[in-house]
């Protein structure tokens, strides 16, 4: 069985990943009162970019891509996916927030060999803005870990399949809502979408990708947007038996997501900093004490 | 064969590549780099013996004493083969340079007193070698004159401090116990009150908190870091600095024994406690200070502060696991820090010393090697998964969480975040971006840079993959700490509350990326174009007139710079300039007129009459 796990989960990370692409267009679209591209938009892009050809600067730039991507793929495997986690056994939560490096870093190396001062910045916002919300998640995830006694992300869905939620239950709630503070940053949403910025910095890191380039940087994207909101699933709303219910939570997730995303208008990187170092490090710190107060 | 052999070999060798590199340059090439290949065959052959025997007895009365066991030999084989890497890398890098005679002595000296630390079985020919080594590296870093000089005058005026401090430890400890066996000072002192042992780990604390450079008492490290030959800083930074941990583990836990050093204080006063919280604060400052450097040895210099504080961390925890993620963390730190300031050196090498971060750019495809050793070096000191780092700081981070200490490990945490930054910036700044145009016809390194820079990547990822292999002596050292043993295999740790399987990691990745690599094959070719060939958003970026990672962090070095200074520097550079002054005034009492200092006689003799005369003491 733990095989088929591995084949499968990354497999359903990326139609999940995708299918929010292009469900977040629509949704887009359609509050801007237009009527936008069918879902199935982002597959179709990517079918058709590799059927195109890509300029490249270099052998690093093709393997920081693949290191991106794979990056991506392996993370999967450590999350829990309704009760499907095939390398549980393998490391915890400790490790799963060091793969989650994995993917900008490639990006990042990949972006390096260019010259250009676009993937330059882009490169730059996106380090700092990880700094800016790592600060309130750490504190975050070491009061989830402190408060079940556990390094591992299965044994913290198991604590709370057999009680409430993390998110409505005594001590945790604190930090649930710090977490939901960050959860636009994490995704690089707006207003934290300085990264991409594509008016201002021409989509940033990804602007010098075309072709299959492009197309592997898309499916990162929808990976690294399925782990973000899988992450907060499991933490905080208490994962899932299954993975339809646990679709269904990371899709009402997503949702709200995109409203935030739709009200608001992108901040400047310093802004977001501030921001992110001030309320929710604030509310992430005192809940980490109260968990440590309950404790004792 | 025994050890006085060793440290014979060790000693001798030294003076006869002097003697040698008198005679012609080849002949002491050869000669330093044999003695020191020699070094690590010969402690290697050490391995899982304990060996104790006096060398000399007629010093004071005192017999010296040279023993080895698994924590000696854990640290002497690092110490041997690092010094022989950089040696190596010394051939071309000090090639046309002047005075390499006497660099080749002193680097030769400072290997072979560090090998005598560590085999000291007695505190007297500990304090003689600890000193040796401190002269010789003081003598080092000098080497390249101009700012290395108060570079190397700000170390050696720490150093004699920790000496000092040192020898006020030892000749209390001799005057109560009787003795300076370390084997028999183990057992003795244990008996002793909370009070002595306090004082004992305090003074002696200091002495190697200095040499490992936990804060505050870390002023001394990023100058001399940053002025010494770079391939004496690898050595300098990977294991002379961590001769402070050494220390440590032996007063904390040879000598005070684990039982000792646990129970000191109480409550969250707790010594081992406190010494924690100093490690906390050592990763944390040090490594947004990092952030701020553009000079490549500086930003090197500062992680490695910081990287102390895990160690202290680990060590001062007092949990297995910790100690043996604290140890295992000084041997990976060495391999990393020695592998990336040797990556540097090559560049120095061949832009003519330039390290400037802001001046280069784009050397990956001149100089491939050199880059993966930074790239691999930079894995290692972020603690990406399957390289050796992540490993250690596994260890550290599970031990914080689980022993209840959420703060300790968001200190250690947030410090690997800020590391991400810093080090992308160096290796970005170095390898990848704009190529300067006056760098375009730069050579690839010579064979001999080559060689250890592709070793220490190699062993990197060898660690990262199967850290059984050092666990299991760092396993035995914790154990005869008296604390349980691990359950460690080859690829991993298992334990009831999360097991670490490194190889299931690196199948996946490797799979991973295999699979991906297809999935990108199976696009259309691409095709190569130069690096400035680039999409501009319709507005042409002029050719080699910006450098686009100049204040590559502005936003945040905006926030943060004000309150990112180093005041500890600051405070003693005052202090430091306070006594010169009271110094220079005493020294207008010394006028050079014999009548003056009758004077003084004259003025002094009435002073004690009155004082007789008025209250009569005496």
């Amino acid at each position: 069985m733990p095989i088929l796990e591995i084949i499968v989960s990354p497999l359903i990370a990326l139609i999940i990943g995708l299918f929010f692409l292009g469900l977040s267009r629509k949704i887009m679209a359609r509050i801007h009162w237009r009527y936008g591209p069918p879902i199935t938009q982002p597959l179709i892009d990517i079918i058709r970019l590799f059927s195109q050809r890509s300029v490249t600067h270099g052998r690093l730039f093709h393997l920081g891509m693949i290191l991106a991507l794979a990056g991506s793929l392996v993370v999967v495997l450590f999350l829990p996916l309704g009760r499907w986690c095939p390398l549980s056994g393998s490391g915890g939560m400790l490790v799963i927030l060091y793969l989650m490096l994995l993917s900008p870093f490639g990006i990042a190396l990949s972006g390096g060999e260019a010259a250009n001062p676009n993937t330059s910045i882009g490169i730059s916002r996106k380090l700092l803005l990880a700094l800016g919300y790592e600060v309130p998640l750490l504190l975050i995830l070491l009061s989830v870990m402190t408060r079940y006694q556990t390094i591992s992300i299965v044994e913290v869905v198991d604590a709370q399949q057999g009680a409430s939620w993390a998110l409505f239950s005594a001590p945790l709630f604190i930090s649930g809502i710090a977490y939901i503070l960050i959860l636009p940053a994490i995704l690089g949403i707006r207003p934290f979408e300085m990264v991409k910025a594509a008016q201002e910095i021409s989509s940033g890191p990804m602007v010098e990708y075309g072709g299959q380039f492009l197309a592997l940087a898309t499916l990162q994207h929808a990976l690294s947007e399925f782990i973000g909101i899988a992450l907060f699933v499991n933490l905080f709303l208490g994962g899932a038996g299954n993975p339809l219910t646990f679709f269904l939570k990371m899709l009402v997730v997503f949702i709200l997501g995109l409203f935030v995303n739709a009200a608001l208008p992108r901040l400047r990187i310093e802004q977001a900093i501030k921001y992110l170092w001030r309320w929710p490090t604030l509310i992430a710190f005192m809940g980490m004490i109260v968990v440590l107060v309950v404790r004792r | 064969m025994s050890l006085e052999l060793l440290l014979a070999v060790a000693f001798g060798g030294s003076f006869l590549t002097y003697l040698f590199s008198k005679i012609s340059t080849r002949l002491r090439d050869g000669c330093a780099v044999f003695i020191s290949l020699a070094l690590v065959a010969m402690v290697a052959s050490f391995y899982g013996t304990t060996v104790e025997g006096s060398f000399y007895s007629g010093f004071l009365g005192l017999p010296m004493i040279l023993r080895t066991n698994m924590l000696s030999w854990f640290f002497a084989i690092a110490v041997s083969s690092l010094g022989a890497l950089a040696v190596i890398f010394s051939l071309s890098y000090m090639k046309d340079r002047k005075r390499t005679d006497f660099y080749y002595l002193m680097f030769l000296l400072v290997n072979a007193a560090m090998l005598g630390v560590v085999f000291s079985g007695d505190l007297v020919s500990f304090f003689i070698f600890w000193e040796i080594m401190s002269w010789s590296t003081f003598l080092l870093i000098s080497y390249n004159r101009g700012p290395a000089l108060s570079a190397g005058m700000k170390y050696i005026v720490m150093s004699i401090f920790g000496s000092m401090a040192m020898l006020v430890g030892m000749l209390s400890l001799f005057v109560t116990k009787g003795t300076l066996n370390i084997a028999e000072l183990s057992t003795l002192v244990a008996s002793s009150s909370p009070g002595y042992l306090l004082f004992l780990v305090v003074i002696f604390g200091f002495a190697f908190g200095i040499k490992n450079a936990v804060m505050p008492l870390h002023t001394w490290l990023p100058d001399a870091y940053a002025e010494a030959p770079s391939p004496f800083t690898a050595v300098l930074s990977g294991m002379l600095t961590r001769m402070g941990m050494y220390g440590f583990l032996l007063i904390l836990y040879v000598i005070v024994s684990a039982a000792g050093t646990l129970q000191l204080g109480s409550g969250v006063f707790r010594f081992h406690y406190i010494l924690a919280w100093l490690g906390a604060v050592t990763i944390v400052i040090p490594t947004f200070i990092a952030m701020l450097q553009n000079d490549a040895k500086k930003l090197l210099a500062w992680h490695g502060i910081g990287q102390g504080g895990y160690m202290i961390v680990g060590i001062a925890y007092g949990t297995g696991l910790g100690i043996a993620g604290g140890i295992f963390h000084t041997l990976n730190h060495a391999i990393y820090i020695v592998l990336l300031f040797l990556s540097v050196a090559a560049v120095q090498y061949r832009t003519g010393g330039v390290r400037d971060l802001n001046s280069l750019g784009g050397l990956i495809k001149k100089m491939p090697i050199a880059f993966l050793g930074g790239l691999l070096g930079i894995c290692g000191l972020i603690g990406i998964p399957m390289t050796n780092g992540f490993v250690s700081k596994w260890l550290i981070y599970k031990t914080l969480i689980l022993g209840g200490s959420p703060f300790l490990a968001f200190a250690a945490l947030i410090g690997t975040w800020g590391t991400i930054l810093s080090v992308y910036k160096f290796l970005h700044n170095m390898f990848l971006g704009q190529l300067p145009e006056k760098y375009k016809d730069i050579r690839p390194s010579p064979v001999s840079m080559k060689i250890p820079i592709i070793i220490l990547s190699g062993v990197i990822l060898l660690f990262g993959i199967l850290p059984g292999i050092p666990l299991k002596v760092i396993n035995s050292i914790s154990v005869s700490f008296g604390f349980e043993s691990l359950s460690v295999s080859l690829w991993g740790i298992a334990s009831e509350t999360g097991a670490l399987n490194t190889i299931n990691l690196f199948a996946a990745v490797l799979i991973g990326c295999f699979l991906v690599g297809f999935l990108f094959r199976a696009g259309k070719k691409s095709i190569p174009v130069d690096q400035e060939n680039t999409y501009a958003a319709g507005a042409a970026v002029p050719r080699g007139k910006y450098h686009y990672t100049v204040d590559f962090y502005n936003p945040l070095y905006r926030m943060i710079t004000p309150y990112l200074k180093d005041f500890v520097d600051v405070f003693y550079m005052k202090l430091a300039g306070w006594t010169g002054q009271l110094c220079a005034g005493v020294r207008r009492l010394y006028t050079g007129y014999v009548g003056h200092y009758v004077m003084y006689i004259v003025l002094f003799l009435a002073l004690l009459i009155f004082v007789q005369v008025k209250w009569s003491p005496w």
